[in-house]
């Protein structure tokens, strides 16, 4: 019953501190401290309400519980970090967005392309992932490749598709000017088209992030190595070793956070120019 | 007036429908889908030995992604099918699981081999993959593995372990050495599959000292104290090991029965005639009590998991009792 009590308490609070800090004029440490906020007093209420109702913890874990399985686990949590991440999802990333990127310019630059690859880079997108999963681990193994292999499949389209809506951006004027100057095919695309398609492709990038991830721990539950997140998250619901499956979860969440993190910065500083990175402060 | 009549009319059919089914309501969550494997639950309710206890049975499928110790944890379900490992790893883990019966006497798990693999007996594994199914179903392997004394991470002197999906792929495609099977299932996807017995080499966890005892009823031991409860469990084991002996005794009836609860309709008659006479060798044997010398054994091979054993105490008596049997089948 305390427990209960002190969830209630602390979901108050927290509401009431940030409704304040909202009224406050704008400042940017407030940007700062109300999410946080608001996640501290989620994973409190959690922890109460999991403790305060005796919630099973083959059902649901309290934060706590995760936090200690997660500081027991670190050899484990690294390896798989290292498995999924790294070598799947990054590499198939890495292979994926690159070869959209090319085969993008070479659309753009041919049009018969545009009509005879575009609809196959449909096509490869509306594949469903547990579909081809099982497939793609027949042809590559069962380690890693097959899980970059499920990855370049996926982030393939979106990256596609933003590329080539991105070099056509630049305006008939601004090419116009460019063919004044002198300037070649390569050197248009070099410095006007690439530079105006930045937004779309950092579009592409970004989305590609998350499916990256997605993408290498679903394929791990057909058929994988004995490591791995997505082998982890699979097998341990079956031990109920679910304190483990959340602390793969946290690990899950960071990566990609930090992931399109990353990506987001780069794109603040190439796209500095675009109005949707000026008008921010 | 004529609102009036309805009512009371309704009333007293409802009243009447109470009386005539006031059966026990009891949800049987299963390890895996439909199959015969699972035919003794699916006779005993079609040949209404459900209904001759007064029992109102509802039988759950599972499937890869369900843990029976999870939906029982959940309160999917009264009773669940489990593998004793597993169920004792639920226990350890702070899901008080009791074994109440035990209709499988033996072991139907075997590691399936290609001998063109280079695989002769169980000293050829080293540097060889071997395929594992994993959810709750790898102890009997790993307990096997240390016995052999062979480390499964992959070292030079161990085996490489690879996380098998629900099929025998890595066998057919040469991806693995060994796959995990099942006399009754999964052996004869592979025969189907165009190897011959010839081409196979096969160790049955009977065989090598390491079977673990497979598909047993489990409840949570808080709700046995419920004498309500108990009687309702008592007349749902002794109507399902009818349903069991039935099924041994009649084969081909007890497999079309099966087809017949398929609601995915992926089940085929030749399969499952031969697995339901495969089936009726493991039941065979047991009355549905279980032995506790069976259960030493399983508990002395959990244990004997080396370095990272499967469960780290013995669980003791506390895991089973013939409390429910006793009464259900004397």
């Amino acid at each position: 019953m305390s427990w209960l009590a002190f969830g209630l308490i602390v979901w108050i609070s927290g509401w009431q501190f940030n409704a304040w800090l909202a009224r406050r004029p704008d400042s940017s440490l407030a940007r700062v401290i109300a999410p946080i906020i608001f996640g501290v007093t989620l994973v409190l209420v959690w922890e109460a309400l999991v403790r305060g109702l005796g919630i099973s913890k083959v059902l649901l874990p309290a934060p706590s519980d995760i936090a200690v399985a997660f500081a027991n686990s670190t050899a484990i949590l690294w390896k798989d970090f290292l498995q999924t991440v790294i070598k799947g999802a990054l590499s198939g990333y890495a292979i994926g967005c690159g070869s959209a990127f090319v085969i993008a310019v070479a659309i753009d630059r041919f049009p018969f392309l545009q009509r005879g690859l575009l609809p196959v880079g449909n096509f490869v997108a509306a594949l469903p992932i547990i579909g081809m999963a099982p497939i793609l681990v027949m042809w590559f193994g069962f380690d890693w490749q097959s899980k970059a292999a499920v990855v370049v499949v996926m982030v393939f389209f979106p990256m596609l598709v933003n590329t080539v809506q991105g070099l056509q951006e630049s305006e008939p004027m601004q090419r116009d000017l460019m063919r004044t100057y002198g300037a070649g095919y390569w050197m248009t695309l070099l410095k006007l088209r690439l530079p105006s398609a930045m937004p779309f492709i950092f579009n592409g990038l970004k989305i590609g992030t998350t499916l990256a991830l997605i993408g290498a721990i679903v394929a791990e539950f057909f058929g994988s190595p004995t490591h791995g997140m997505g082998f982890r998250i699979s097998t341990s619901v079956g031990q109920l070793a679910m304190d483990l499956v959340w602390a793969e979860i946290v690990v899950a969440a960071i990566a990609g956070s930090t992931f399109y993190g990353g990506v987001a910065l780069v794109e603040k500083a190439v796209t500095f120019w675009h109005p949707s990175q000026r008008s921010r402060k | 007036m004529k609102k009036f009549t309805t009512a009371m009319g309704t009333l007293a059919l409802g009243a009447w429908g109470v009386g005539a089914y006031a059966a026990d309501d009891v949800t049987l969550q299963l390890k895996w889908v439909t199959q015969a494997q699972f035919a003794g639950y699916y006779v005993a309710q079609d040949k209404g030995f459900y209904d001759d206890e007064d029992l109102n049975v509802t039988i759950k499928p599972g499937g890869p992604d369900i843990a029976p110790a999870q939906v029982i944890a959940g309160g999917g379900a009264d009773v669940v099918l489990d593998w004793m490992p597993s169920a004792l790893a639920s226990r350890e883990k702070g899901l008080p699981l009791v074994n109440i019966a035990q209709p499988f006497k033996s072991s139907g798990m075997m590691l399936t081999c290609r001998k063109d693999a280079g695989i002769e007996s169980p000293e050829d594994f080293p540097g060889k993959t071997l395929g594992v199914w994993f959810f709750g179903n790898e102890y009997p392997f790993l307990s096997w593995m240390s016995k052999l004394g062979l480390p499964t991470d992959g070292s030079d002197a161990g085996v490489e372990v690879l996380k098998q999906g629900f099929n025998v792929d890595p066998l057919l495609q040469g991806q693995a050495a060994c796959v995990s099977t099942m006399t009754y299932n999964e052996y004869w996807q592979i025969i189907d599959a165009g190897l011959t017995p010839e081409d196979l080499v096969v160790f049955k966890y009977e065989d090598q000292g390491v079977a673990t005892l497979e598909d047993g009823m489990y409840v949570l031991e808080e709700n046995l104290s419920d004498p309500a409860f108990a009687d309702k469990m008592v007349r749902f084991v002794r109507a399902s090991m009818k349903g069991w002996k039935w099924a041994e005794e009649n084969p081909e009836d007890a497999a079309m029965i099966v087809l017949d609860n398929d609601a995915s309709g992926a089940q085929t008659e030749e399969h499952q005639i031969r697995m339901m006479k495969e089936v009726a060798k493991l039941t065979a044997g047991s009355n549905g009590a279980l032995d506790p010398a069976d259960f030493q054994r399983t508990v002395d091979s959990l244990l004997s998991g080396g370095s990272d054993p499967v469960i780290t105490a013995d669980p003791g008596d506390a895991a089973w009792t013939h409390a429910i049997s006793d009464k259900a089948l004397n």
